[in-house]
């Protein structure tokens, strides 16, 4: 095994740094249509009008496509993991974040399909929006989404994920102090230096070739061939060559158009998102507004843990349900809580849907529950480091949702850091391990959450 | 043959003259025209399609680049890149120095920068702020012919004239500070620069606000007192929210930078 | 118009007002500099203009009349790569490689202008750059490196059929 420890040279490096690796907009094909979109311009509104003729006898332009065009308009990313469709590829009745496509163009060059893109007609009666999570529940919020302004179809129709574990009543009871803090990171926009982009080309056996900076090749093949209600095999996919991705080019619906335009007029088209399109309109990591209520001893000890996550989903839910389960699993970060209260709701805004980012639901909760066990320590007087070592996680815990830890590398982790940063540390922390609880690091109240690393 | 095109521009015309005297006659009284210098702004405005101009006059030939020095006076033609500033004394030199990056300042130029409109996210023409601290003056042609005005009357007024250079004199010292956001070569979300000048004036001014680049004479009067300065250069300005940064967060930090770039002027006398 | 790119002339059909950038990339199929924003905001547009380098998104071509352009196709290739290109390539300096074109070009330009190994300097040559994958050192100890003439010789990276990869695994037998 010659691989295993060496340095070897990525296979794509040469041609890098030659300017031979060819991105999506680096193919050239004779004959390419330029594709241009009429977007939302309201956060929240009804469409009353919506006419594209003026723009479709427009000289040099070749097609529009609008939600008649689609012979399946609503598919689920998601919808093998039981999330149903609800985004239409492109808007019908309503619009309901600014920016959503409502019709896209293919013309000759930029000029003319922009030019055609500011011909359509389209009337739209605005309603009020809904931009902040926590007046989603109010009664009198607007309501964005058909389901209501949060996510309702997880498992058994529950409108929320739910982790219940021991009982935080008891924890509350036994508690010295209740240590709180609200958390709240904002939208984070990826800024791939390559925009979306996607170049299909019709070929003579019927099928299309479809270029794409899709980070999910084989997902987007599935994605494309629901839409058209196409099988497969008429869909050719060339990709993997991404100008950075982290998440935000796993729900492109550029294809998807791209071919509906290239069907519709027989000419390959090619679609280049423009960088204010990309930082306006594409998807972005979700804002989250988490509050954390601990229980707490007043030698450090974490009883209980009730926590409420709202996750903005935007205007449709494309991945949030997904990203809502893993941060419901991590709830409890790198540490051991017996007495669990989790509820966390996938909520709707009239903002552009947000999506995967590195770490997909799981950095935000990882930033909450590090900052609040900072702020536990300030609050007790204790050092974080050691109310870390304490609470951390070791061999035989069980996670929030009963997962037995048969390998957790907290303890080490933190000693590692202490170490580099000469942190000085008593006698007793400097010897832990992740070796199964026992003695002083085993309380009352840790003995029933334990598992058998076996049953893993 | 071409592919998938991004046809720029086909119809407009291009002006193109070859010295100061073809540029001011072709630039008449500016009706109808766009002047290219070095095409930052204007170029993206284009590919954008913000900006769709009929005729375009290209300055890059007019003979308009170079810094002469006569004694203490010193006098830049309109074309002369930013990064030909950035060796200068402050506040133009740190001023300068602090726009963009090396590739922008190498086409950016003078002119353009001082005639820079309000950006449309973000504050442009920082220039401005250190030309008014060094009472520089603006010969421009147009309507009328040639003239040469402060820079702040020039600011006031400065549609349908073509700059052809700025002029100012040496200062005795100079300070700067700018609110930048911490990674590279973004806008400054404010720019201040002081001066003083040869009989002890000290001239204050802040680009970055709700407009062109403006003097702070309440500061001005308070300079000797850095704190007292940065707190009465408030009445002098408004600011706006825009991509970079709230007015909130601007009237909370000019104070500080004034302070700093006062501490600036005191180190570089 | 004329225009000389990585030394071959062309005479030209664009619109007089099409940024350099289009005229590379669509009438010319140079397509090693990238639209990443259109603005002059990420540089990776970047050639070298007579030598300096330029956003070629920021440049319409009647600016350009008589102008010669480098690209990196100009710079080497893979079966002869600069100093410049074997560096990044040795220090893993590109991820994605969407960036990598104008990082190489300032970098060259850094080079010749005299930059030496020193991070802040190459820092400041570079500010114009985003990257989104690296983070960046790579990218510094690359031009650092080439700075210090602490690369190997141009050579062909990959084996030809039958050689022995050029690398070293710890531990594995000789």
């Amino acid at each position: 095994m010659k691989a295993v420890g060496a340095r070897l040279p990525r296979y794509d490096g040469v041609a890098h740094v030659t300017g031979r690796t060819t991105f999506v907009d680096d193919v050239r094909v004779p004959g390419t249509l330029w594709v241009k979109a009429l977007r939302s311009p309201a956060h929240n509104a009804d469409i009353t009008r919506l006419d594209v003729s003026k723009a479709e006898a427009m000289e040099g332009v070749h097609a529009i496509i609008t939600w008649q065009d689609v012979p399946l308009l609503e598919y689920g990313h998601l919808s093998a993991l039981g999330i149903p469709a609800d985004e239409p590829l492109l808007a019908k009745d309503e619009v309901r974040y600014k920016g959503q496509p409502i019709a896209i163009v293919a013309a000759a060059d930029e000029v003319v399909a922009q030019a055609a893109v500011d011909a359509i007609e389209l009337e739209l009666a605005e309603k009020p929006a809904l931009f902040d999570v926590r007046k989603a529940f109010d009664s009198d919020a607007p309501v964005v989404h058909e389901w209501g302004n949060w996510y309702p179809h997880f498992e058994e129709e529950m409108d929320r994920r739910q982790i219940r574990k021991g009982s935080i009543q008891e924890a509350f009871d036994k508690a010295d102090v209740i240590v709180q803090g609200v958390y709240r990171p904002a939208a984070i926009e990826h800024v791939p230096v390559e925009t979306q982009v996607c170049q299909v080309v019709p070929e003579a056996d019927g099928r299309l070739t479809i270029y794409s900076c899709t980070q999910a090749l084989y997902f987007s093949m599935g994605v494309v061939a629901a839409h058209l209600q196409v099988p497969l095999n008429r869909l050719k996919f060339v990709g993997g060559t991404v100008g950075g991705g982290f998440g935000g080019k796993v729900d492109t619906a550029t294809e998807t158009m791209c071919s509906l335009l290239s069907l519709k007029c027989g000419k390959p088209v090619k679609w280049r998102w423009s960088r204010e399109e990309e930082f306006l309109c594409s998807s972005t990591r979700a804002p989250w507004h988490m509050e954390i209520a601990d229980a707490v001893t007043k030698d450090g000890w974490i009883l209980g843990r009730k926590m409420l996550t709202l996750h903005d989903s935007g205007a449709y839910s494309r991945f949030s349900p997904y990203g809502l389960t893993k941060h419901s699993f991590h709830h409890t970060g790198a540490y051991t809580i017996p007495h669990l209260e989790f509820d966390g709701y996938v909520v709707y805004t009239n903002r552009v849907p947000t999506t995967a980012m590195r770490g997909f639901g799981v950095t935000s909760v990882s930033f909450a529950v590090e900052t609040h066990m900072s702020r536990i320590a300030k609050e007790l007087g204790i050092d974080p480091f050691e109310i870390r070592l304490k609470n951390a996680n070791r061999i035989g815990d069980t996670s929030p949702n009963g997962v037995v830890y048969t390998d957790p590398s907290t303890v080490p982790t933190i000693l590692a850091v202490a170490d580099e940063l000469g942190h000085e540390l008593p006698a007793d922390y400097r010897t832990m391990s992740s070796e199964p609880r026992s003695a002083e690091w085993l309380p009352e109240h840790l003995v029933a959450q334990l598992g058998n690393p076996e049953d893993h | 043959m071409a592919t998938a095109t991004v046809a720029r521009g086909a119809e407009t015309e291009v002006l193109s003259p070859a010295s100061e005297e073809e540029a001011i006659a072709a630039f008449g009284d500016g009706a109808g025209l766009t002047i290219l210098a070095g095409g930052t702004i204007v170029v993206p405005e284009m590919t954008y399609g913000y900006l769709k101009p009929e005729r375009v006059l290209m300055l890059g030939n007019a003979g308009l680049t170079g810094i002469a020095r006569d004694g203490s006076r010193t006098t830049i033609g309109a074309m002369t890149s930013v990064q030909d500033l950035v060796e200068l004394a402050a506040p133009l030199g740190r001023c300068a120095a602090n726009v963009a990056d090396r590739e922008i300042r190498a086409q950016a130029t003078v002119g353009g920068n001082l005639c820079a409109p309000v950006g449309r996210d973000a504050p442009r023409g920082d220039l401005q702020a250190a030309f008014l601290v060094l009472d520089a003056q603006v010969r421009s042609a147009g309507a009328g012919g040639e003239r040469t005005d402060a820079v702040e009357d020039f600011l006031a007024d400065k549609d349908g004239r073509l700059v052809l250079d700025i002029s100012f004199e040496e200062p005795a010292a100079g300070g700067f500070a700018r609110l930048d956001r911490p990674h590279t070569h973004d806008y400054s979300a404010l720019t201040v620069c002081i001066a003083r000048s040869g009989d002890g004036t000290t001239r204050i001014a802040v680009a970055g606000v709700d407009g062109p680049a403006v003097r702070l004479p309440s500061a001005e009067a308070k300079a000797d007192d850095p704190a007292a300065a940065g707190k009465a250069a408030l009445a002098d300005v408004s600011f706006a929210d825009d991509a970079l940064a709230s007015a909130w967060y601007r009237e909370r930090t000019l104070p500080v930078l004034i302070r700093r770039a006062l501490g600036d002027l005191q180190e570089d006398a | 118009m004329k225009l000389t790119v990585n030394g071959v002339e062309h005479e030209l059909v664009s619109p007089p007002l099409t940024p350099l950038l289009y005229v590379l990339r669509e009438e010319l199929g140079i397509t090693s500099p990238k639209a990443g924003c259109q603005q002059g905001g990420c540089g990776s547009c970047t050639v070298l203009v007579s030598g300096e380098p330029r956003r070629s998104c920021l440049l319409p071509a009647a600016a350009l009349d008589g102008a010669e352009i480098t690209t990196l196709e100009g710079l080497g290739s893979p079966e002869e790569l600069s100093p410049i290109q074997t560096a990044f390539h040795e220090r893993y300096a590109a991820q994605c490689g969407f960036c990598t074109s104008g990082m190489v070009i300032a970098a060259h330009a850094y080079l010749e202008g005299g930059g030496g190994s020193e991070r802040e300097p190459i820092q400041e040559a570079l500010a114009g750059h985003i990257c989104r994958c690296t983070g960046y050192v790579k990218i510094i100890d690359a031009v650092s490196a080439a700075a210090g003439g602490d690369i190997t010789s141009n050579q062909r990276w990959l084996p030809q059929p039958g050689e022995e990869a050029p690398v070293e695994v710890p531990g594995a037998p000789a």
